[in-house]
């Protein structure tokens, strides 16, 4: 059994001693207009590079950027895009992070690659493979208004899909192994499944040989569980934090899908224990198809910057302790 | 606007009352103070002084724009969870974590069982009233944002926190009562988090506030009221002031399905915007919420606290709001 520690996504920008300071301070600076926007972009780069050499130190065997230059999940990529426009602050799911709505207007297209140069850049400078992730279709309908363009929700979900087909094309082409599309909205959404169900399939179609992940979290994907693993995807990435029963469903049922077990708790600084996982690793390991990714519940910049790294370094200890190499945790 | 209630409290207020959230920037002196106080390179004493001199111009501001209820403007404080963490037992500052753009907040960490170390506020509130023959608001954190802003590595659960910080922050909203606040804010920005949760944050605020004789508000921005709506108004307040300006007002829309039994403080200020509104656009957001509710049941104030704006731009912010009542008082009463 090989078991790949992997990170979800985000992954704090910033720490507390003043030398982790350094992407505060530019961002201030650029605000202010004291830097160029040239200028804050190479701070950006440096501290990209900073958290990816972090995880790797840690012991994670596939990395992300961090997604150290987005604002937030939405308005990152509806900021490229004509026909939106960005709106006030709301409330990111059940998080204390805010996020500037997207508000369509008329019939979006993109204005070029969005995360391709992110992830050439991440990946000139890591050690590790880099998942690139892109908020899915479905999540960024559900978190734009929509004033025009579309006649619903639905169309607009699926204009977003052709347009995140694009990125999932070029990611692929520049050798993505992984690809994340995070919709966490669909656990809100239990509902809408076959819609998101579709628009995933159009973002399958263009993945090349990339394997694509669909991530959810911030909510209970245990009830969802049997519908997810018809979704036209490679492996799901999943919350247990807030799914008690998701292990026993998994070790009934077992997996089509390749996973990405989200254990480590990405909104609480307690750090996890054997006991707690172990036991977790027992019951769905055996029901697992290939390689498991292990790794956060969600993105890691709802935690302190030291916290993040110790999580992360506890996985790896609990990683090697399971597989019977190494010292205990 | 429950009338009977403000006039026995002593309270007579205009029509469309005019208060702030809380907070006011810190001048450029108080946060080199609180940076050097930090290092150890200047007193308690002198941040303190520096403290005053910087509510005072608060205070004299928030008269000479007119508004009918003051604050302190929360100069003595950082972030509005951290300052009770900070002090309250069983809970410590943790490190920084991101809120949006570039703004962050040092998230607490509850380690165990929390407790009212002793009046927080209360003689902030005391300072500031006696300078003043306006009233002065009393402020305080909820307990459902103080559990859901923190990290918990002591309770069980979200809700065995969340009720064990109100009991004790109940000691304070008392301590207030008896100073001699008559109007009590309770921040809640976290409210609408977990719909799920509305009942035990329910429960919370009665241990907060049940028995105790002041108008409380309760102050929640930037969430998804509408799924809270119209349970929300269960909670045992008398007043919900609500961020609406900065989502282009589309909250409005629910009351008229659902009729709002509250007061409403209506927020008519983006405070995430650097630009200042024009008296006209504000007058346009107070005749929104006019159309949908009766005036008597509206007070005015921005969306929230205005800390992250510069002294300029909350000056010129708050002068636009004042200016708009005005017209509407003018046009309306």
């Amino acid at each position: 059994m090989e078991i790949l520690l992997a990170n979800y996504g985000s992954y704090p920008r910033i720490g507390d001693g003043p030398q982790l300071q350094r992407h505060r301070r530019a961002y201030a600076q650029w605000e202010r207009g004291d830097i160029t926007a040239a200028e804050f972009r190479r701070v950006e780069d440096e501290v990209t590079a900073e958290v990816i050499g972090e995880q790797a130190e840690a012991g994670l065997d596939v990395v992300t950027d961090g997604q150290v230059r987005w604002y937030d999940p939405y308005s990152h990529l509806a900021r490229w895009l004509d026909g939106v426009e960005i709106n006030g602050l709301l409330r990111y799911f059940d998080t204390n992070v805010y996020f500037r709505q997207p508000i369509v207007r008329g019939s979006i297209s993109r204005r070029g690659p969005m995360l391709l140069p992110e992830f050439d850049f991440a990946r000139s400078v890591s050690p590790k493979p880099v998942k690139p992730v892109v908020t899915g279709p479905y999540s960024l309908a559900r978190a734009s208004v929509l004033k025009g363009g579309y006649r619903s929700h639905e169309g607009l979900t699926l204009a977003y899909a052709e347009v995140l087909a694009l990125e999932i094309e070029e990611l692929a082409r520049a050798g993505a192994a992984w690809i994340q599309v995070d919709e966490p909205a669909l656990l809100q959404h239990p509902e809408d499944s076959e819609l998101v169900r579709n628009a995933v399939a159009r973002l399958a179609g263009a993945k090349g040989n990339a394997r694509l992940v669909l991530a959810t979290c911030f909510g209970d994907a245990a009830p969802l569980y049997d519908d997810l693993q018809t979704f036209p995807v490679d492996l799901l990435a999943l919350d247990f934090t807030y799914s008690p029963k998701l292990p026993r469903v998994i070790g009934e049922r077992g997996s089509r899908l390749g996973f990405c077990l989200g254990l480590v708790d990405g909104r609480n600084t307690r750090l996890e224990t054997r006991e707690q996982l172990f036991p977790i690793l027992d019951t769905v390991l055996p029901r697992l198809p290939g390689t498991v990714h292990l790794g956060p519940s969600c993105g890691l910049e709802f935690l302190p910057r030291d916290r993040t790294r110790a999580k992360l370094e506890n996985l790896k200890l609990l990683r090697d302790a399971y597989l019977g190499y190494n010292q205990e945790p | 606007m429950n009338h009977a209630k403000l006039r026995s409290l002593g309270l007579d207020l205009p029509v469309l009352p005019t208060s702030t959230v809380g907070s006011f920037p810190k001048p450029p002196y108080l946060v080199d103070a609180r940076a050097r106080f930090a290092r150890n390179q200047i007193t308690r004493n002198e941040l303190e002084r520096l403290e005053k001199q910087a509510s005072e111009f608060w205070l004299r501001t928030q008269e000479e724009v007119d508004l009918d209820l003051l604050v302190d403007g929360e100069q003595y404080r950082g972030d509005m969870v951290a300052y009770f963490a900070e002090v309250m037992g069983g809970m410590r500052v943790g490190g920084l974590v991101r809120s949006y753009g570039n703004r962050y907040y040092h998230k607490p960490v509850i380690v165990g069982e929390v407790r009212w170390p002793g009046p927080l506020t209360v003689d902030w509130w005391r300072w500031t009233q006696a300078q003043t023959s306006k009233p002065v608001k009393g402020m305080v954190t909820g307990p459902y944002t103080i559990m859901d802003w923190s990290f918990n590595e002591a309770y069980p659960t979200r809700h065995a926190a969340c009720l064990a910080l109100a009991r004790e922050i109940r000691k304070e909203v008392e301590a207030l009562v008896e100073a001699g606040a008559k109007v009590i804010q309770i921040d809640e920005p976290a409210l609408s988090v977990r719909p799920e949760e509305l009942s035990f944050a329910t429960e919370a605020m009665n241990l907060l506030t049940e028995g105790l004789s002041a108008y409380f508000v309760i102050h929640a921005c930037y969430g998804a009221f509408e799924t809270i709506y119209p349970d929300m108004l269960a909670l045992p307040v008398d007043n919900l002031d609500l961020a609406i300006s900065n989502s282009g007002l589309d909250l409005l829309n629910i009351f008229e399905r659902d009729p709002f039994t509250k007061d409403l403080s209506l927020g008519v200020l983006d405070v995430h915007s650097h630009r200042i509104e024009s008296p006209t656009e504000v007058k346009e957001r107070i005749m929104r919420g006019v159309g949908v509710l009766p005036k008597e049941q509206i007070w005015v104030d921005p969306d929230c606290g205005l800390k992250t704006r510069t002294v300029e731009e909350t000056v010129g912010k708050l002068r636009a709001m004042q200016a708009a009542v005005r017209q509407v008082r003018a046009g309306a009463v």
